[in-house]
């Protein structure tokens, strides 16, 4: 009789938690083999995202490196008059007055050609040599290491820099992550800024789209493919939690309670004895 | 160790596992998604920067409008809706659409020139050549939600089509800062998503996206090693399967 009862109360047990453990099971497996074979994208997702968001993006992108100076035209110093200017270059285009280092310049295009003029003689400071762009990389540069050396790129720039912008300095400075910053030949601007950690957080990109091509495309069939595995991995990862977690919490909790209710239920009892 | 692996693993799902189903599901949609239509610029055309054929000459000479505003920076002859104006920067920041400060000045009358409404919606008007008109308009300050890194104030029209497309324009400098619609937006939902940018500051690197990123280091590194574990052990069998 005994026995029996123990067994019923067995079988009814199992009938309730049937369905509960197929899904559990079911979940387990699927998280169990799907991240053999694809938890290493997992980790690399997490390394190459960790290291995304840890860096400041701004810091990434060498905005640190570089002020924006702030010093004003002084209209009196434009001693070579726009009209001189005019006269000489009669096919010059899109004019700006600015400054170079501390000196007042006229830019301006001659079709897709740029060029600088110093406004206060009419000398023309285009293109630049090494020692203009070296001296404008210092004054701009926020660092305190000394200039390297600088070297003209006029043609096949390196993945990290576009063409539109050649001919370009690049002037290396002596710090940490060796940062350069690339001064256009033809319009004495800074056209970019690199360091080191750039091209790290690059490949960090690349890995993390699981790009492997040289085009940056996240359209790509591989990643496709991996993430549509990865989400029922995450998915019957999350069953698991509920059942190894959750749960457990939750039945924990609610045994606590009635155990706290039993104990009240008791001393109540008790006392009403006495009375 | 291997009890210790397995909670660190366990608990750490608890506090994550939905954001990892979040990224892996807005990775798959960036994934599958059409990049050309999530830019936005279904309905924008490219207005020609055309320079007014209007001589050097007959503008008024830089030095005189210099004199009038002693604090620029930078003087640009630019010419918008192909008239000619000189733009001056009076407050020069590293990038565009961080914050700057303008004066645009005609470069035939010499008169102050503001981006008023009528001015701004004209300026929309032309980059524009979807089938919708002008529906509304509106002056924003910064946050601008489809445009989170411009930190200038900005013109919004709005215009009447099946994309609900915005315009945007400067109110400083009068630049076409660019154009928005709901394909934009849709991407943008699942980019604030994926960089956990909760609080809409057009930002990866805030506090609860870099401590979850922690916490999935941890995640996955426990998971590495209960997967090796699992192997050592012999439990990958085909028969379980």
């Amino acid at each position: 009789m005994e026995n029996n009862a123990i067994k019923a109360t067995q079988t009814k047990a199992k009938t309730i938690r049937k369905k509960p453990l197929k899904i559990f099971k079911l979940s387990h497996k699927l998280h169990k083999w799907l991240m053999l074979f694809i938890g290493a994208q997992f980790v690399i997702w997490s390394v190459t995202g960790a290291y995304m968001v840890f860096f400041d993006i701004d810091y990434i992108h060498g905005d640190s490196l570089i002020v924006s100076p702030q010093s004003k035209i002084k209209a009196e110093n434009l001693t070579y008059s726009s009209l001189a200017l005019f006269q000489h270059y009669p096919r010059a285009k899109n004019l700006s007055v600015g400054m170079l280092i501390n000196r007042e310049v006229y830019r301006f295009n001659i079709a897709k050609q740029a060029f600088i003029i110093d406004a206060q003689n009419g000398e023309p400071l285009s293109p630049l040599n090494k020692s203009t762009a070296m001296n404008i990389a210092k004054h701009l540069y926020t660092g305190d290491g000394e200039v390297l050396n600088a070297k003209l790129i006029t043609t096949n720039p390196h993945f990290g820099l576009s063409a539109r912008h050649l001919p370009v300095w690049q002037v290396n400075f002596d710090n940490f992550a060796s940062p350069s910053l690339y001064i256009s030949v033809n319009n004495g601007k800074v056209v970019s800024k690199r360091h080191q950690l750039w091209y790290l957080f690059d490949w960090m990109f690349r890995l993390h789209i699981m790009d492997y091509g040289d085009d940056e495309d996240v359209s790509n069939w591989l990643l496709f493919f991996i993430t549509s595995l990865a989400f029922f991995a995450v998915f019957s990862g999350l069953i698991l939690t509920y059942f190894k977690v959750i749960k457990p919490i939750i039945i924990s909790g609610r045994k606590n309670r009635d155990s706290a209710k039993k104990v009240r239920r008791k001393k109540t009892l008790s006392f009403g004895d006495k009375s | 160790m291997m009890p210790w692996i397995k909670k660190i693993h366990q608990w750490a799902s608890l506090l994550i596992g939905l954001q990892i189903l979040i990224w892996v599901t807005s990775g798959l949609i960036f994934n599958v998604i059409d990049h050309k239509k999530a830019r936005g610029n279904a309905y924008r055309q490219t207005v020609i920067a055309e320079q007014s054929t209007l001589a050097n000459q007959a503008r008024l000479p830089v030095e005189s409008v210099l004199k009038l505003y002693p604090a620029t920076l930078e003087l640009n002859q630019v010419s918008i809706l192909a008239q000619p104006y000189y733009l001056l920067t009076q407050k020069q920041a590293l990038y565009r659409h961080f914050v700057n400060s303008y004066h645009i000045v005609d470069a035939i009358t010499g008169e102050l020139t503001l981006v008023d409404e009528p001015f701004a919606k004209a300026i929309a008007k032309a980059s524009y050549n979807g089938p919708g008109n002008i529906k509304s308009v509106a002056l924003i300050a910064p946050p601008i939600a489809d445009f989170l890194k411009n930190k200038n104030p900005s013109w919004q029209i709005n215009f009447a089509d099946d994309l609900a497309t915005s315009v945007y324009v400067e109110q400083g400098s009068g630049r076409l800062v660019g154009h928005s619609n709901s394909d934009k937006r849709f991407a943008d939902f699942f980019f604030m998503l994926h960089f956990m940018d909760y609080g809409s500051v057009g930002s990866f690197n805030t506090i609860q996206m870099i401590l979850f990123a922690f916490i999935t280091l941890w995640l996955m590194l426990s998971g590495l090693i209960w997967t090796l574990h699992i192997l050592r052990k012999g439990q990958y069998r085909l028969k379980n399967f």
